[in-house]
């Protein structure tokens, strides 16, 4: 590197157009590498293993992470930064839109399952980090916020690559909305009780959280009013409104992060919003186009980059295991205990196994706690951060798993793969 | 597999009805069809209190069957029973249900085939056919007393075929086109080598002759194989007329069950000349007439040599059932299909203007499923 570098300097010397020797990758490049590598580890791994390609695009950031081989170093990793953020806005802008309130109130059972999963989830997970693991109360409430939700952007892909259709799908998709809005809004507490916890300092212990909370909703719903007298002027299902609806979205998460509030509660809130006004179905029939899938590999792949592998030993894995455990077992037992006449065993247990992906979302909020306190969180999130870790590789399988075994994605023909 | 050479007719009383109506299954995101039917039949907490609701050929669409009844007051308890216990089902599973001949911008190759060895069968044997049935049609079950007059109805009835397809007709949509058709969904059926009209048998020994022969030849090994217009059920001692489109309110589903039961007893009673081989000439090409003009079809007249104009035809023959209409208790119910006949507005032309007006086909669907989640006027002390 060196020699090409000194070679560089000698011929600019020459060559008056040359320009300074590159030093950093340009961004743009960097996206296409990260496409390139992230398709090609998660072809080859569902092709030759039949795994999901998350977990391939997943793996291809693991490895080249600062953990593993260190290609992706954490300057590189922040700029890739606003791709992955624009991934997970769109992802979890889909997830809000599926916060279905029509369905909850024709089907009261649901509210109940929910309520049940993730309840008894943030009270596990908070009851084994506190006691078995020895965090502080407003660490361990943390670590609960950030794992108690599903992975919105695996389960939506998951099913959008299988085409998945039917009970399980469906509700594997509210269930995922709704833990998701949950564990933002305990997300929001947690922070104020970590201010508290840290600092002492209870103006910012109130503000805070009330920040969060009011930015995220505030422009959430003024961009999903935006879009809908925008898209109200086009045809519904045209390119143009399709084109609003990026853009709009793509505005929401640079107003986010201008004004430091969560880009993903933002977006959340934006889909939920648009979900919820849309009395003429103005923008209901109008998708993400299927570009999307090429921000959610960058997205997998800046996950993968950004888990700490390095830390993972035998007590973190152990611990971090415990946790998946625990977090697994109270959601599966809150979705088995509810429902009861709504949905037959066999099927609420599927749904229990389809609600268990957790990552991106999780690594994202962790993200978020570790920019406020970043002396102290290091050790605090390596917990939630190593359960996120060993799932991305877990989740989307058990999520695959779940909607092929209701016999729900879409058959291929023989001889053919998708 | 039975042997048909055996084939036994049970008797039934006459003029017995059944209805059975095949629905569509549609997600309210985007109201598209959607894989919902063993979901929705697993979930469901139901007694058969107004008959049976069955999975059909792919995983989009539901059958419901009426019971056995009467009169047409008692078929109109059934539907709006089976429609309410539906509606209310599919709310909890987010889905919606919906009338109407075929969906009008569903994806074939997307479809889903059922589980069951019947519908592996059908797929084995027919391919893509099965996918492309995905079709939604209304069968009309009268009953009669004995074999010989189930195959002199089933004949007697052929002719009026196109009248039934154009009161009917509630598919002018296909693949998010207008097929310029009142009818498309019946185009699905003709491609199916057992489809058309019963052949030209004139009792019962000689229609079972002809069943053994198409089971010896390895055609058919049941009835539920022949897919023609008009067939004789057997084991539930009845005619069944298959062409009608599936309405989009149950209303219309009544009152074309109250227009089968009229016409079959008109026939019965006044027992009319028939010439199956004559018909037969015609019969294809007048059913094409009705599927694609609708009230506006030209029918031949193979005894006649004329054409009449399937309208006027139409009111006619109305003015003519009244009698059996009162006979029977369903006046109001002609008199609704004789206003139709008048205005020549149907179930077609509702989803034209609508589409016109919606300006894409989600919200069309959107408003069938509004429109089929009405509650019927029939019902008694409605």
């Amino acid at each position: 590197m060196t020699f090409i570098h000194q070679a560089w300097e000698a011929l600019q010397d020459r060559l008056f157009f040359l320009p300074p020797f590159p030093e950093q990758l340009d961004p743009l490049a960097l996206f296409a590498l990260l496409l390139v590598a992230g398709l090609l580890a998660g072809e080859a791994l569902f092709r030759a293993l039949g795994l999901s390609r998350i977990v391939g695009y997943v793996f291809a950031g693991a490895l080249a992470g600062p953990g593993m081989l260190g290609w992706l170093d954490q300057e590189t990793l922040s700029m890739a930064k606003p791709v992955a953020d624009a991934a997970l806005g769109l992802l979890l802008l889909e997830t809000g839109r599926n916060l279905d309130l029509g369905w909850l109130r024709a089907n009261r059972s649901l509210l109940g399952s929910a309520t049940a999963e993730s309840g008894l989830a943030f009270v596990s997970i908070f009851v084994f980090a506190y006691l078995a693991v020895g965090l502080s109360p407003g660490w361990s409430a943390a670590t609960a916020a950030i794992t108690m939700a599903s992975a919105p952007a695996v389960v939506l892909l998951t099913a959008e690559e299988n085409r998945a259709q039917g009970q399980v799908t469906q509700r594997t998709l509210l269930l995922t909305a709704i833990n998701c809005a949950l564990s933002f809004v305990v997300f929001a507490v947690v922070l104020g009780v970590v201010h508290a916890e840290q600092s002492g300092d209870w103006l910012n212990a109130l503000a805070h959280p009330l920040w969060v909370v009011c930015g995220g909703i505030g422009i959430g719903m003024l961009c999903a009013r935006l879009a809908l007298i925008l898209a109200g002027r086009q045809a519904k299902g045209s390119v143009a409104q399709v084109f609003i609806l990026v853009a709009v979205a793509l505005l929401a998460i640079g107003v986010a992060r201008m004004l430091a509030v969560p880009v993903f509660l933002c977006l959340f809130m934006m889909g939920a919003a648009l979900n919820l006004a849309d009395r003429d179905k103005v923008l209901a029939y109008t998708g993400l186009p299927q570009g999307h899938w090429i921000l959610a590999i960058v997205l997998f792949v800046v996950t993968g980059a950004m888990l700490p592998l390095d830390e993972l030993g035998w007590v973190t894995g152990l611990q971090a295991l415990g946790l998946i455990l625990v977090r697994g077992l109270a959601k599966f037992a809150g979705v088995m205990a509810t429902g009861r006449h709504d949905l037959p065993a066999d099927k609420r247990r599927l749904v229990g196994i389809g609600i268990q992906p957790l990552s991106a979302t999780a690594i994202f909020m962790a993200a978020e706690l570790a920019a406020i306190y970043p002396e102290v969180s290091g050790q605090a999130l390596l917990l939630p951060l190593l359960a996120a870790a060993l799932m991305e590789f877990a989740g989307p399988q058990m999520c695959k798993y779940a909607l092929h075994k209701a016999g729900e994605t879409e058959p291929l023909p023989a001889g053919r793969q998708r | 597999m039975s042997d048909l050479s055996k084939l036994s007719f049970t008797s039934s009383r006459p003029l017995t009805l059944g209805v059975e109506l095949e629905l569509q299954l549609v997600s309210l995101r985007d109201y598209d069809l959607t894989r919902a039917a063993t979901d929705l039949l697993a979930g469901l907490r139901y007694d058969d209190r107004f008959g049976e609701i069955k999975l059909e050929i792919t995983e989009s669409m539901i059958e419901v069957n009426s019971r056995p009844r009467q009169d047409v007051t008692a078929i109109a308890v059934d539907l709006d029973g089976l429609r309410d216990v539906l509606v209310t089902h599919c709310q909890r599973n987010n889905i919606a249900i919906c009338g109407g001949g075929t969906h009008p911008f569903h994806h074939w190759p997307e479809r889903r085939i059922c589980p069951g060895e019947r519908f592996a069968f059908l797929n084995e044997r027919y391919g893509y056919l099965s996918k492309q049935f995905t079709v939604f049609g209304q069968h009309i079950h009268i009953g009669v007393p004995s074999g010989d007059d189930a195959i002199w109805l089933t004949h007697a009835l052929n002719r009026y075929v196109p009248h039934f397809v154009a009161l009917s007709a509630s598919s002018p949509f296909l693949d998010a086109t207008d097929t310029a058709f009142e009818s498309a969904r019946l185009n699905a059926v003709s491609a199916f080598p057992l489809s058309g009209q019963a052949p030209d048998v004139t009792d019962w020994n000689a229609f079972v002759d002809h069943m053994s022969l198409l089971q010896s030849c390895g055609v058919a090994e049941s009835i539920k194989d022949l897919y023609w217009d008009v067939r004789p059920k057997p084991e539930y001692g009845t005619v069944e007329v298959r062409v009608c489109d599936t309405p989009l309110s149950v209303d219309r589903a009544i009152e074309l069950a109250a227009f089968a039961q009229c016409l079959a007893c008109y026939l019965l009673r006044e027992r009319p000349p028939v010439m199956p081989s004559m018909q037969a000439l015609v019969a294809r090409y007048n059913k094409f007439q009705a599927c694609r003009f609708g009230f506006k079809a030209e029918l031949a007249d193979p005894i006649q040599r004329c054409t009449e104009p399937l309208g006027e035809c139409l009111l006619d023959l109305l003015d003519t059932l009244a009698r059996d209409a009162d006979d029977l208790g369903c006046r109001r119910q002609l008199e609704s299909l004789r206003a139709l006949a008048a205005s020549q507005f149907g179930d077609a032309g509702w989803l034209r203007r609508t589409a016109t007006a919606a300006g894409n086909f989600h919200d069309l669907t959107r408003a069938a499923v509004a429109r089929f989640a009405e509650p019927s006027c029939y019902r008694p002390h409605a």
